[in-house]
């Protein structure tokens, strides 16, 4: 731990850590040596910077030294949901609501009662006596993976979060749908465990809005048992002072299916990372998401796809729309390990910049150690098609209107992708609001 | 399948290493060791002016500083600089009128590499400067090319007889500060290839060097600086192949390109330096910075790459399009086999307006070997309209080997259009069965797929170069190929 100024918001959190340790869930049970060991290597390691390929684009050290963000308040009374329309995007469906506040569970502000039989759903606090909860958050230590090093942070600080299993065969009748609100400025670490148990479905919608300074440290532990489905969407908008790093680690089995689409359109730095890797054979991983962003925004999709057993399928597909001074970034990978046959792994990114000031960065990576496998990635980067453009104007459609059509069908092309129906309207509402914004 | 499994397995014993004989010449070398003096030695071995022992000494002092880069998929036991000889000249060393007078020894050893320089003088209408170690042997074609203004020589002849060029155009495209290897270059390189076009003027023949590293212990540090001046035009061939060594030797080579407006450079080079025995054992590690600048408004570089050997590869020719309208092309083939690891690819900086790029990768791996392309596109801010292509594919030969992709692209211009693409796959039954269908035989298909899968690339060639890669291609997937 140096007394480094550079290291300001790394040594912060140690404080944090300190200050909070014995107040933490499972501060008497096996979680606090984990915590312990976690901060320890998070205070070796400091924040991730650009001199690590991983972060090469996205300076999480220098973001949150500046911002120097305190720890978020718990917050008591009435909330008020901020007016943009992703505040209340997915109310319209028939669902479960577990409302976090500053990045705690607030029960009174909750609806999910009534769980059909085999399904369990608590918040992080209630779940750490049990072995399948335990199983999840010390997966870190069973092994060094790269980029997680910066789930030290979260495992030593997580406060709360949402905890669900699934029963073997049982299928969830309705999407869970977890509404973070940052309401007032500052950190919280949220971690969220699923477990889907042999042939068992369910649908986990996630929301995060809020109009504060917020820094929203999120990881997402997920294992899905053989032959299982999990959908699992991520809505993100949140104020231009906020950081966003929120982490998808996910384990699959045999023949389960992980559908997974994430929604990018605030927050002042985002980072999403997503690790995927497969357990069993014959299984299947859909990691896709759009992003549309403006002024100075900045957002890292941040993919790893790793397929350590034959025979199982993947495909990431990231489009995004820059304006203004905005920056995105692509980082994805798939590995396939020796005697990974049969493998067949695709990446896509694709960018639009729709102004002269934006900027993308794109690094599509491949690792293969085995022969008989199709994989593919591809990298697009460019500007709206003047020929397009111009073919649409020729019938008849003013400029604005011909470019609406455009940005929107290029976005279009991976919201498609995105799992159920509803969600997919619901998204495209989201996204084309976004563009009337950013055209007035 | 049967068949391919088998040959696959037999590939390492097939592929003997055919330029595996070294020459018994007695040399002169520099102590042991890289120290200041080390440096002061190979200068004043050279009658070199004082400025460029101290840009050799700026650059020794510099290395010190730095570390060997470790972000390449590349592992390899760590090199102690100090163990190795880092200036090596053949003894006899009296000024040579004709070829008759070089050493027989020498001219034989060309002879197996499959370089008849007395024939050539006749024939081919290529101009050779060979280097053996570190000292040029004989150049020949000099006349005809004086005829043109152009001026082919190496390195030290030019930092005696063009000092304002060399002093103008040395380091400016990779500065001695660049990288590890570079640097380490800028203090110790000995021989190399220097090229001048004049304005206006198309060399009237492709030019070629053949670089080979034959004493025991030495690294070779060869440095080449091409200039071609406005409207000009010159090919260039670089050919590598080094005798068969239990231990590892060191090739560190530095390529600067520049060409000036309207100017086109095409580099080529086949690349078969000893990749090691089939245990991994020996072999060269090749750390070579190439970069070309088009400095020029609708200037040109190209560069082509066949790159078979060395144990370990480490290379990335590049382009900064500062020019105008400039473009820079790679196209490159890439085959491991054994226990070789490649990490190789391009760079294109797009700096000026309208520039375009196209990069072509194959990556061929077979045996236990690792092939990695790493590749960057990068669009300034203020380079509008610019253009990229990338396409790099990789075929797996047998379940042991590896192949990877890293491609870098970043952008700062919307009005940038920049694609890239990439598959991995190993060929496919359907491709087999459809050609053993008709009667070819299972490695024959093989074969011609391979050479499919390769021709894009092997079409950039010069003639001269084609029938040798493509007959290396051959050789270095043998038995797996047939």
């Amino acid at each position: 731990m140096s007394g480094n100024m550079a290291e300001k918001a790394a040594q912060n959190f140690v404080e944090a850590y300190e200050a909070a340790r014995t107040a933490l869930p499972g501060a008497d049970g096996w979680l606090a040596r984990r915590r312990a060991a976690a901060i320890e290597s998070f205070a070796g390691a400091g924040l991730p910077h650009r001199r690590l390929e991983e972060w090469k684009y996205t300076d999480l050290r220098q973001t949150l030294d500046k911002a120097g963000f305190a720890s978020a308040p718990e917050h008591m009374g009435a909330v008020v949901l901020p007016e943009a329309a992703a505040a209340s995007a997915f109310s319209t469906l028939d669902r479960y609501v577990l409302v976090f506040v500053n990045g705690r569970f607030r029960a009174d502000l909750s609806k999910a009662a009534r769980l059909p039989k085999g399904v369990e759903l608590h918040g992080l606090a209630d779940v750490l006596t049990e072995q399948w909860a335990k199983d999840l958050i010390e997966r870190r230590f069973d092994e060094a993976r790269q980029a997680e090093e910066i789930v030290d942070l979260n495992t030593a600080l997580m406060n709360d979060g949402m905890c669900l299993r699934i029963r073997k065969g049982v299928k969830l009748d309705k999407p869970v749908h977890l509404l973070f609100l940052a309401a007032d400025g500052g950190a919280s670490h949220t971690r969220n465990l699923i477990l889907l148990e042999e042939e068992a479905e369910g649908t986990v919608l996630e929301s995060h809005i809020g109009e504060a300074a917020s820094f929203a440290d999120i990881v997402t532990d997920v294992a899905l048992g053989d032959g299982a489905k999990l959908d699992h969407v991520k809505l993100q908008d949140e104020s231009a002072d906020a950081v966003h790093l929120a982490t998808l680690r996910g384990e699959i089995g045999a023949g389960a299916r992980l559908s997974s689409f994430t929604l990018t359109l605030g927050c002042g730095v985002s980072r999403g990372q997503s690790f995927i890797r497969f357990a069993g054979e014959g299984a299947e991983a859909h990691v896709n998401g759009a992003y549309a962003l403006r002024a100075k925004q900045h957002a890292d999709q941040f993919c790893v796809v790793d397929h350590a057993v034959p025979r199982c399928a993947s495909n990431t597909v990231f489009k995004g729309v820059l304006d203004g001074q905005s920056e995105g970034v692509f980082q994805g990978k798939v590995i396939v390990r020796p005697d990974a046959q049969k493998t067949d792994g695709r990446q896509m990114t694709q960018a639009l910049l729709l102004s002269r000031d934006a900027a993308m960065n794109a690094k599509p990576e491949l690792e293969i150690y085995a022969d008989d496998v199709q994989c593919a990635h591809g990298s697009t980067v460019g500007e709206l098609s003047k020929d397009a453009l111009f073919y649409l104007r020729s019938r008849g459609i003013p400029e604005a209107e011909a470019r609406r059509l455009l940005v929107l069908a290029f976005l279009d092309d991976v919201i498609t992708l995105a799992p159920h129906e509803e969600v997919r309207d619901i998204l495209r509402g989201l996204v084309s609001g976004w563009f009337e914004e950013a055209s007035t | 399948m049967a068949a391919v499994r088998e040959t696959v397995e037999t590939v390492g014993e097939v592929e003997k290493y055919k330029y595996g004989f070294f020459t018994d010449i007695e040399s002169e070398k520099a102590p042991l060791g890289l120290t200041e003096d080390t440096v002061r030695f190979i200068s004043a071995k050279k009658n070199e002016p004082a400025w460029l022992l101290e840009w050799r000494l700026a650059a020794f002092r510099r290395w010190l500083t730095m570390t060997e880069p470790t972000w390449a998929k590349v592992s390899y036991p760590p090199i102690d600089f100090q163990d190795a000889y880092y200036y090596s000249a053949p003894k006899q060393q009296a000024k040579l009128d004709s070829l008759d007078q070089v050493d027989p020894k020498l001219l034989e050893t060309y002879e197996k590499l499959g370089i008849p320089l007395t024939e050539q003088k006749m024939l081919a209408g290529v101009a050779v400067d060979a280097v053996f170690d570190s000292v040029s042997v004989v150049t020949t074609f000099k006349e005809k090319l004086a005829e043109a203004g152009v001026i082919f020589c190496p390195m030290s002849e030019a930092v005696a007889k063009h000092p304002e060029l060399v002093k103008k155009y040395l380091g400016s495209v990779v500065p001695t500060s660049d990288n590890f290897y570079a640097t380490l270059n800028s203090a110790v390189f000995s021989e190399g290839s220097f090229v001048y076009i004049p304005e206006g003027v198309r060399c009237p023949m492709e030019l070629s060097t053949y670089f080979r590293i034959n004493e025991k212990q030495t690294g070779q540090f060869e440095r080449t600086l091409i200039i071609a001046e406005k409207g000009s035009y010159v090919s260039y061939l670089e050919g590598c192949t080094a005798p068969q060594r239990d231990e590892n030797q060191l090739h560190a080579a530095v390529v600067e390109l520049v060409a000036l407006d309207d100017a086109e450079i095409k580099y080529s080079t086949v690349q078969n330096w000893f990749p090691g025995d089939e245990e991994g054992k020996g072999g060269v590690y090749n750390f070579v910075t190439k970069r070309g600048d088009c400095r020029g408004a609708n200037s040109k570089i190209s560069w082509t790459q066949v790159e078979t050997g060395s144990a370990i590869t480490w290379k990335y020719p590049s382009c900064i399009l500062r020019g105008d309208n400039s473009r820079g092309e790679f196209y490159s083939i890439a085959i491991s086999n054994g226990r070789q690891q490649v990490d190789s690819g391009t760079k294109m900086i797009h700096l000026g307006r309208n520039t375009t790029s196209r990069i072509i990768s194959k990556g061929i791996s077979a045996g236990k070997s690792s092939n990695t392309y790493r590749g960057l596109v990068s669009v300034h801010r203020k380079a509008e309209n610019v253009r990229n292509f990338t396409q790099c594919d990789s075929l797996l030969i047998g379940s042991k080997c590896s192949a990877h992709t890293v491609p870098y692209v970043e952008t700062k211009n919307p009005s940038a259009v920049l694609e890239h693409e990439a598959t991995t796959s190993k060929i496919s039954d359907d491709q087999l069965f459809y050609c053993m269908q008709r009667g070819i035989g299972e490695e024959e298909a093989v074969a011609l797929i391979v050479n499919g899968f390769c021709r894009d690339v092997l079409q950039q060639l010069p003639m001269e170069f084609a029938v040798e890669a493509q007959k290396l291609v051959g050789i270095s997937l043998e038995g797996s190929v047939g």
